[in-house]
């Protein structure tokens, strides 16, 4: 398609300004394929330490609980902004991964890895919460009727709460991702060439000041519009399917 | 059926919440023989479900001593789950597992605390379901059963550990009336055969029939105690009687 063509003699500064498409539009295409990875695997990653987080936050022990709770606390009361800086040249300047692993050829590890790290770390504080949620909704007289046949706390939890649990929790933990696809975006300062990252890119290097953020707006909103209908729409036939 | 060996001792039992600002269990003591049918009554808030509940300690009472088979369960030092294998229970919610079909919800214990393996504890499922007519439902889920047959799987669920004893928390409270009769009847069978229970039930008539015995509670007191014909011809405590009169 003739992108430079058909809109090449807009203005640079015209939100509509698409010609750089023609050139660029594989870049993009590769910087969404990195966003959706970023956000993916963060979350998936976040829902194991969550999940203990959660617990621990309901255990009776004080200090248990206490971790749990202060962990949750500085991630949901600190910028991610931050949290990843202190992640990426904090902990990552300590421990160097080689500049030369990549991942699908245009993902350089040394960048990915530091980043998943800091959205799966500041993940997991808002999917715990979520998992709490998920555990308490639960009713209690399933944890009593467990405990009474002499199931173990550990046991009851497993086998009764948690898979109630988890089902009650899907919607919102596939809502989390969608909060990842744009949390993400914060990437893009510590050069991740993720989607936002990207759009900078083309706009510096074609001096289109405006219409390549006017694609990335669109792009972000054609995956999380579509995909927070579609878990909206689960979770109205999961509540109907809950009806006993 | 009773006899003389005392399965469960209640000793001076108290529950107190919000650091003793309520007072649910204000001194019970209770004991509870080998095959005996011993039926709680009184008013809602009297602590009956309470005292059941401290029973097999999903309530850990403030103080007092619980023996079962001459173990302390109150003594911290007791693994209660352990003897919870031996004490059944039945909630007036049922609690089944909606997430499990009926066999499984019959199984799951049995076989996670390797007391059985998993053919010999479908076995057992099977049976029981014989006995109660619901082996057509093994593989339901029990968001399809009715409230009373929730309630005779729940009974039965209980059942496949093989307790020594039965703990009922007002087993047809939240049945539909019709519904009432076919648990009533269940429960009824399992005391000819001998099952010590601990029923606590509104039910006065199933309490009259099938109770060797009858306690009625309130403010947290067992106030009276008795078999039942004469704690229904002849109360004693004002409490009592005022409650008969309001309920029979």
């Amino acid at each position: 398609m003739d992108w430079e063509g058909i809109f090449g003699n807009l203005s640079p500064a015209s939100f509509f300004n698409f010609s750089f498409l023609g050139e660029y539009g594989k870049y993009l295409l590769q910087a969404i394929g990195y966003t959706l990875l970023l956000a993916v695997v963060s979350v998936l990653l976040a829902i194991l330490p969550a999940l203990l987080l959660a617990i621990m936050r309901l255990s009776k022990n004080k200090l248990v609980k206490g971790i749990s709770g202060a962990y949750i606390a500085l991630f949901r009361s600190t910028p991610l902004l931050v949290q990843l800086s202190i992640i990426y040249f904090g902990l990552f300047g300590a421990v160097r991964i080689p500049n030369n692993w990549q991942l699908f050829g245009f993902i350089p590890m040394s960048r990915f890895i530091p980043g998943v790290v800091a959205l799966a770390l500041n993940s997991s504080a808002y999917v715990a919460e979520i998992f709490r949620g998920g555990i308490l909704a639960v009713d209690i007289g399933q944890t009593e009727a467990a405990r009474s046949l002499g199931l173990p706390a550990w046991a009851s939890m497993k086998l009764v709460v948690l898979p109630q649990a988890i089902k009650n929790v899907l919607p919102a933990l596939a809502n989390e991702i969608v909060t990842m696809v744009k949390e993400s975006s914060i990437c893009s300062t510590l050069g991740m060439a993720e989607l936002m990252f990207a759009a900078k890119t083309v706009a510096g290097a074609t001096y289109i000041t405006l219409a390549p953020y006017t694609v990335a707006a669109l792009i972000y909103f054609c995956i999380n519009y579509p995909a927070s209908k579609a878990i909206e729409a689960v979770e109205r036939r999961m509540r109907r399917g809950d009806k006993r | 059926m009773v006899t003389n060996d005392e399965l469960i001792r209640v000793v001076d039992v108290k529950k107190e919440y919000n650091h003793g600002e309520i007072k649910a269990l204000n001194g019970c003591s209770l004991t509870v023989h080998k095959g005996e049918v011993v039926a709680m009554c009184g008013p809602s808030g009297s602590g009956k479900s309470t005292l059941l509940r401290c029973l097999n300690m999903l309530e850990v009472p403030t103080s007092g001593h619980i023996y079962f088979d001459g173990v302390d369960l109150a003594d911290k030092n007791v693994d209660i789950n352990l003897h919870r294998r031996k004490m059944g229970m039945v909630f007036q919610h049922f609690n089944l597992f909606p997430h499990k079909t009926v066999m499984q919800n019959i199984t799951l214990a049995p076989v996670y605390l390797k007391l059985k393996t998993k053919e010999e504890a479908r076995k057992k499922g099977e049976e029981l379901l014989k006995r109660i007519g619901l082996s057509n439902k093994a593989n339901e889920y029990p968001n399809m059963l009715s409230g009373g047959q929730k309630q005779r799987i729940a009974i039965v669920r209980a059942l496949a550990m093989e307790p020594e004893v039965m703990l009922f928390d007002e087993p047809t409270s939240a049945l539909d009336p019709e519904m009432v009769n076919e648990v009533l009847d269940l429960m009824r069978d399992l005391a000819k055969a001998g099952m010590t229970m601990v029923v606590v039930t509104h039910e006065m008539g199933f309490a009259r029939e099938v109770a060797d015995r009858v306690i009625f509670m309130d403010g947290g007191q067992i106030l009276e105690e008795n078999t039942p014909d004469l704690l229904f011809d002849s109360p004693q405590h004002p409490r009592l009687k005022d409650f008969l009169s309001k309920v029979l």
